[in-house]
């Protein structure tokens, strides 16, 4: 008995909807920017297994580019963090509720 | 589960437990050498007094930390703070398993041929730097959960400093991985092999080694690196709060780490097991052979470890700044200028 | 065997994700995030994918979690409060959305296994570090030259959002690797609100610049 590729996409799902859950519920930016790279995790397993399942190296090479582009967005992202907190100090979103700064 | 699969994972256990025995005595006379090569630098004798010229002198210090008081800051956060030298010793430890310590050998008495090292797998090179890069966590959580501003302090500085370096070390590697062609330990050093030691990777990429060293002594929180955790400039740094057992953890891990970036290197540059004339008296193969590869592998680490100490006594220590202008600013473009030389080189005499 | 180790792996990343949503201290859910990528990496070595495990604990574990980590540490942020959100009516309609999320799932699983397309056995070529490689720079060249100009524009606007801009007036000297400091600090005389800066190497530079006199003793601890 071997895992199947169905087991694999079922947790790729259930991670996918547990940090969906988290970006809803947190109140914290830091907390949701990490829920948001748990799925963008999420979806690289499903393209690991996909590529692993079916021979094809287009899911893996998917997977590099988005690592990269997470990369990118981590150090974007953290930068308006510590902007936003350098004006507000206070990490909140609900407190983060009008424009003008 | 068949026999030969039983046989094969029990081998692994004993081999593993074999290298961190081997790892661990090691990494505990190099304390009793730094301490004792160290004070011959600075004029004086260094500990002689327990053993003979010293020889016992880790074991008691073992039943130092072991005995002494553990104590607990009063507002650190628990969990983290006893998780952090866990953290910092089990990512140096667990690097040793890719390094290739031997040839195929015929063991004797099972007269089964083995390659001595614990795993081989495709991206060996890649695998010790991400454990390396897991290994920050351990300095950072430390400098966080000792609620102690001199301890965060020290322990941010020591993570951007070893971050910093990570890149340095990562693209310096790259040049081997160039001339090589594959990721894999002991691939590179089989094709160190022949020619009587004068293909050892070192003659083909100087500027690679030199990188190399220079990004792993700051790695490894090391003079002149270390101001992070220098004694006079901010208490201890990141193990300020630390006694006993997690501090006997902390001060292990970094050894540890010198001893994997020693052995890095050996293998890299210096051939790995290969020893320069031996396999014109013994053949390839026999026990005698790879017996001698072992003790000329681990004879180029302790080179590695002495040129470490000898460095502890004979250079200052950078400021922060001009060591983080270094690592960016300095470092990392030789290390890219080195990859782009080795390229170009490798694609004008088409050995690629 | 693969078994016991897909569910151990499995566990441990859903455990830690669970641990990510749940816990309020953002320290303790950036080591949860860890521990999932770590199983995740676990997880594609299964698949036989080892450079993609390599490079998820390099790249994500190792260099984008101590980014998040050392955000924490320098913001000091602390636990979040419950707080009775004004949305509370709407949490019915989350456990039904995630019924049908699980009902998702379950379907999911049901269909895959009896669809009619083989899939392959896990022990294959790709996935070594040679045919990503190739792959990367013959076939998908373009999204690669395009990663590294974004990369580019990451490390530039990064640059940009974390500057501190400080006047400098005109006539300061400003020495290269130094401080940036008031200077009320070096002459009580000068008002809270002067927004001048000087750049200066010790404090005995400061003074000659300013041409304030020299008081500062080196032998007395500040």
């Amino acid at each position: 008995m071997v895992p199947q590729l169905s087991w694999y996409l079922a947790l790729s799902a259930i991670l996918f909807t547990i940090g969906v859950a988290g970006v809803v519920i947190k109140r914290n930016v830091i907390a949701m920017f990490m829920c948001i790279e748990l799925m963008l995790n999420a979806v690289n397993l499903t393209f690991v297994a996909f590529s692993s399942f079916f021979h094809d190296v287009t899911g893996q090479l998917f997977v590099f580019i988005v690592m990269t582009v997470a990369a990118a967005e981590a150090a974007v992202g953290l930068g308006i963090i510590i902007a936003i907190f350098r004006n507000r100090e206070s990490l909140d979103v609900d407190d983060a509720s009008i424009l003008k700064l | 589960m068949d026999w030969a699969t039983i046989l094969d994972i029990a081998l692994k256990f004993v081999a593993i437990t074999i290298a961190f025995t081997v790892v661990l005595l090691i990494v505990a006379y190099t304390v009793l050498a730094e301490r004792r090569v160290l004070a011959f630098i600075q004029g004086r004798l260094g500990p002689n007094r327990v053993g003979y010229g010293g020889m016992l002198q880790p074991f008691a210090d073992l039943l130092k930390f072991i005995l002494k008081e553990d104590i607990v800051p009063d507002k650190s956060t628990r969990f983290i703070y006893f998780l952090a030298p866990v953290i910092a010793t089990m990512a140096a430890l667990m690097t040793m398993i890719v390094y290739p310590f031997g040839p195929e050998t015929r063991i004797p008495l099972i007269n089964v041929t083995l390659p001595l090292s614990i795993a081989r797998f495709d991206v060996a090179l890649l695998y010790v730097l991400g454990v390396t890069s897991v290994g920050v966590y351990g300095i950072m959580l430390a400098g966080w959960s000792s609620n102690n501003k001199y301890s965060l302090m020290g322990g941010l500085r020591s993570s951007a400093q070893m971050i910093s370096y990570e890149l340095a070390l990562g693209l310096s590697l790259i040049g081997v991985v160039l001339l090589a062609g594959t990721l894999d330990l002991q691939k590179i050093v089989e094709m160190q092999s022949g020619w009587h030691g004068f293909k050892w990777f070192v003659f083909f990429q100087p500027l690679g080694f030199i990188i190399y060293i220079i990004a792993a002594i700051a790695e490894t929180n090391r003079v002149p690196f270390d101001l992070p955790e220098a004694e006079t400039e901010l208490v201890a740094g990141f193990h300020t709060e630390y006694s006993a057992m997690k501090f006997a953890l902390f001060f292990l891990a970094e050894y540890i780490n010198m001893f994997t970036v020693s052995m890095l290197a050996a293998t890299l540059f210096w051939g790995g097991w290969n020893v320069p004339f031996i396999d014109l008296v013994f053949a390839r193969g026999s026990f005698m052979f790879g017996f001698l590869s072992i003790l000329g592998f681990l004879f180029k680490v302790c080179v590695f470890l002495f040129a470490y100490i000898w460095i502890r006594g004979t250079l200052p220590r950078f400021r922060f700044d001009q060591l983080m202008n270094f690592g960016w600013k300095f470092l990392l473009p030789v290390a890219l200028l080195n990859i782009f030389l080795t390229a170009t080189i490798l694609t004008f005499f088409d050995v690629i | 065997m693969l078994v016991l180790l897909f569910i151990l792996f499995a566990g441990l990343a859903i455990g830690c994700a669970i641990a990510v949503v749940a816990q309020r201290n953002p320290l303790y859910c950036a080591i949860s995030l860890i521990g999932v990528f770590i199983s995740l990496a676990c997880l594609y070595v299964m698949l036989a994918a080892p450079f993609i495990a390599a490079v998820q604990v390099i790249v994500y574990a190792g260099a984008i979690m101590v980014l998040v980590v050392f955000v924490i540490m320098l913001l000091n942020v602390e636990q979040e409060e419950r707080r009775r959100s004004r949305l509370g009516f709407l949490v019915p309609v989350a456990v039904v959305l995630a019924a049908i999320l699980i009902a998702e799932a379950t379907f999911i699983i049901w269909f895959v296994d009896r669809s009619p397309v083989r899939t392959l056995s896990n022990v294959s070529d790709t996935g070594l570090t040679s045919s990503i490689g190739s792959a990367l720079l013959t076939k998908y060249l373009l999204p690669f030259e395009i990663t590294s100009i974004l990369l580019l524009m990451a490390i530039v606007g990064a640059m940009t959002l974390a500057r501190r801009i400080k006047e400098i007036p005109p006539g300061a000297a400003v020495v290269p690797g130094a401080q940036v400091l008031p200077l009320h600090m070096f002459d009580p005389t000068i008002a809270l609100d002067d927004t001048r800066a000087v750049e200066a190497h010790g404090s005995d530079e400061v003074a000659e610049v300013l041409g304030v006199p020299d008081d500062h003793d080196p032998t007395k601890r500040d």
